[in-house]
């Protein structure tokens, strides 16, 4: 045998050097130590000030030593469940797991191909159509639903996704009592409170404010769930030139202090509790203001944390799937092929924003259906190239000779299946049989995918004893807001 | 065993299932033409129409008309010859200073797991070698195969060499490769053109229906 040769290498991304991880780093912990950050929440001051950093006001200075602490106690590994109670993203270093995005207040009818303001009816859509798709492995909201009453909005979505998936759900919550309703719903999934902390479904996403602070919801949230070991994403989306300085370098640091910070409030809170890093850096473009979603300077920052991340040992939350066009087209399906590819590549673990066009404002199925085609062939280029002696097939080259064929051979029997790649949408067809069969866009073919995965595939429901206790949390709350 | 057994084996490529099944059969008395139209081609017709589906892929289908191959190897020594089924008889071959035969290959295997008799001609075929071919073995069909856009135009010089001598009256000639068009196939004269074989295999059906 060789020795040290491994039989097979997948690939991957060489971002940051470790010494410039170690410099960002060091950068970070003097940010903290000198600068610090504001925190608007009691509770968290309280506990920052008790066990050693210095609080002023609002302004907490952390020494360099809780952050360690911090981050020793972070687990290095979380798992997300189905609704079924199996293992499904087991976020650790290499797992890649891709999910769609969140909070778009508009939508792309699949009938009309017009934009017009998302229902929670689209949520429960969005959320069926990912169940469906086979790359798509955690669900969040692609939606705002405007039919629901704005104050609690995030629990109908929240609803709406729990019923039409059974997939891992990363949600949003309004504030504590947000976060505590969709908590009681989802311990009523899980069977109990102590088997949604075991093996929990869902995860929280929550951001602290840009630059170096946080709110008081924001660590209202960050608390309950480490209280209730509910996996949270607290992460930055710092932009760079605007909340954050303009150079990568900058806003990196200025990022990692803001989620370091959340983690050292979070820790302390209960230590082991899991935690979730990652988040961005994304430019301000400076001539039209927006908050770009598609673009390259977007996808330095995402990736790069993702790899501040590994550094740490922490799970990664990150960006990918999305663009700034505002409608379904070319450039949508070369910004998402773009990021999709470069994410898998830093290997962040939970991918999310599949389906986002319209600098993150416009949710399109059939971008659900692009993102899950790209998906499929991200993951195929990642896979590597398998090198022994079975795949060298240098018998097999001997046996057919020059002038011969392969076609015919046990080998290639063998091995064909695992090493081509099916696709749904792309045409592979030639250009005789693509006229023959209609000359069809992909856009025709991804609307057409997504109405017929909406039409033919099948959720199960929930037990009906949850349903009517979720109901009774339901009529409770419209009781609060009558 | 059985001819829906024969079928089953035929479809999964097991040449060793199919080679003792045909003995078996052959040994209980089973009439010869039977074992081949019951036993052996319905198999590969149910291949052929999951291939179309695409849920047989180039490989398995080699692989059970290898099954199916090995059946008839046994079987065709007690038929008489003008007794053995075929859809047609295909002359194929590769033109004149072409020497690339995948695809030319791929279309007669195609066509042999469908039942028709392919005669291969091989690579580099001058207009000349396809006319005495033609003459000698009469097929239904010819099929000329070009990869390259400079040997392509070898294929009007065949046609028209077959068009000299009448041979083009009752058979009929299809192209493929490439770089070929329905146009081009169009302009040089052929009856027909296939854009990969899969097609090839329909347009030879239609052909003889």
């Amino acid at each position: 045998m060789k020795v040290n040769m491994a039989s097979q290498t997948t690939v991957g991304l060489n971002l940051l050097s470790e010494d410039q991880i170690e410099e960002i780093h060091s950068a970070t912990l003097q940010v903290l130590q000198t600068v610090g950050v504001d925190v608007y929440e009691e509770e968290a001051l309280v506990l920052l000030k008790g066990s050693g950093a210095d609080v002023e006001g609002n302004r907490v200075r952390i020494p360099v030593w809780m952050v360690q602490e911090a981050l020793a106690s972070a687990p290095k590994s979380v798992t997300l469940y189905n609704r079924q109670g199996e293992a499904a993203c087991v976020l650790e270093k290499g797992r890649i797991y891709y999910g769609s995005g969140s909070d778009t207040p508009y939508t792309i009818d699949l009938e009309t191909g017009k934009r017009r303001l998302a229902t929670n009816e689209d949520v429960g859509n969005a959320a069926k159509l990912a169940d469906a798709l086979e790359h798509i492995n955690f669900i969040m909201s692609l939606g705002l639903a405007s039919d629901t009453p704005k104050e609690s909005s995030d629990v109908y979505q929240y609803l709406a996704m729990v019923t039409n998936t059974t997939k891992p759900i990363v949600f949003t919550a309004h504030d504590k009592q947000g976060l505590l309703d969709i908590h009681e719903i989802s311990a009523l999934v899980a069977g109990g409170e102590r088997e949604l902390r075991r093996k929990p479904f869902l995860a929280l996403y929550a951001e602290p404010s840009s630059p170096l602070m946080h709110s008081k919801e924001a660590v209202e949230k960050l608390l309950a769930c480490a209280e209730k070991e509910i996996p949270v994403i607290y992460v930055p989306a710092t932009m760079r030139g605007a909340t954050g300085p303009v150079t990568p370098a900058g806003s990196l640091v200025v990022a990692n202090a803001e989620q370091l910070s959340g983690l050292v409030v979070h820790q302390l809170k209960r230590r082991g509790a899991p935690f979730i890093y990652g988040g961005g850096t994304p430019p301000m473009d400076l001539r039209t203001f927006i908050c770009s979603y598609g673009s390259p300077e977007r996808d330095l920052g995402c990736t790069a944390l993702v790899k501040i991340g590994q550094h740490y040992n922490l799970p990664t939350f990150t960006t990918a799937g999305c663009s700034d066009a505002h409608v379904f087209d070319q450039q949508a399906g070369m910004e998402a092929g773009f990021n999709l590819l470069i994410a898998g590549l830093a290997g962040g673990n939970l991918i999310h924003d599949a389906g986002y066009i319209g600098i993150g404002l416009i949710s399109s199925m059939e971008m659900l259906v692009l993102c899950d085609e790209t998906v499929n062939n991200v993951k195929y280029y990642l896979n590597g190239i398998e090198v022994n002696t079975e795949t060298l097939a240098v018998d097999v080259i001997k046996a057919v000779g020059p002038g011969g064929n392969f076609i015919g051979e046990e080998h290639t029997l063998k091995h064909f299946r695992q090493n081509r790649i099916n696709t749904h949408v792309l045409n592979r067809e030639n250009l005789d049989n693509w006229e023959l069969g209609g000359a069809r866009t992909f856009g025709e073919l991804a609307n057409e995918r997504a109405k017929e995965l909406l039409a033919e595939h099948e959720v199960p429901s929930l037990p009906a004893e949850v349903l009517d206790r979720i109901e009774e949390i339901v009529r409770r709350k419209r009781g609060l807001e009558e | 065993m059985d001819f829906k057994g024969m079928n089953e084996h035929v479809l999964k490529g097991n040449v060793e299932e199919v080679t003792r099944g045909t003995q078996e059969m052959l040994e209980s008395g089973a009439e010869p033409l039977r074992i081949i139209s019951e036993g052996l081609i319905p198999g590969m017709n149910v291949v052929g129409g999951l291939f179309k589906k695409g849920e047989m892929f180039v490989p398995e289908v080699m692989r059970s008309a290898k099954a199916m191959s090995a059946g008839i190897a046994l079987v065709r020594p007690l038929i008489a010859d003008s007794d053995i089924p075929t859809r047609g008889t295909v002359l194929m071959g590769t033109v004149r200073g072409d020497l690339h035969d995948i695809g030319k290959n791929l279309v007669s295997m195609m066509l042999e797991s469908q039942g028709f008799t392919v005669i291969d001609l091989g690579v580099n075929i001058t207009p000349e070698q396809f006319v005495a071919a033609a003459e000698k073995h009469r097929p239904q069909i010819i099929g000329m195969s070009a990869l390259l856009t400079t040997t392509m135009l070898a294929m009007r010089e065949t046609i028209k060499a077959l068009q000299e001598v009448n041979l083009t009256d009752g058979i009929k000639v299809m192209i493929g490769g490439a770089p070929v068009t329905a146009a081009f196939a169009k302009e040089i004269g052929a009856d027909g053109y296939a854009p990969d074989a899969g097609s090839a295999v329909e347009l030879c059906e239609q052909f003889v229906a």
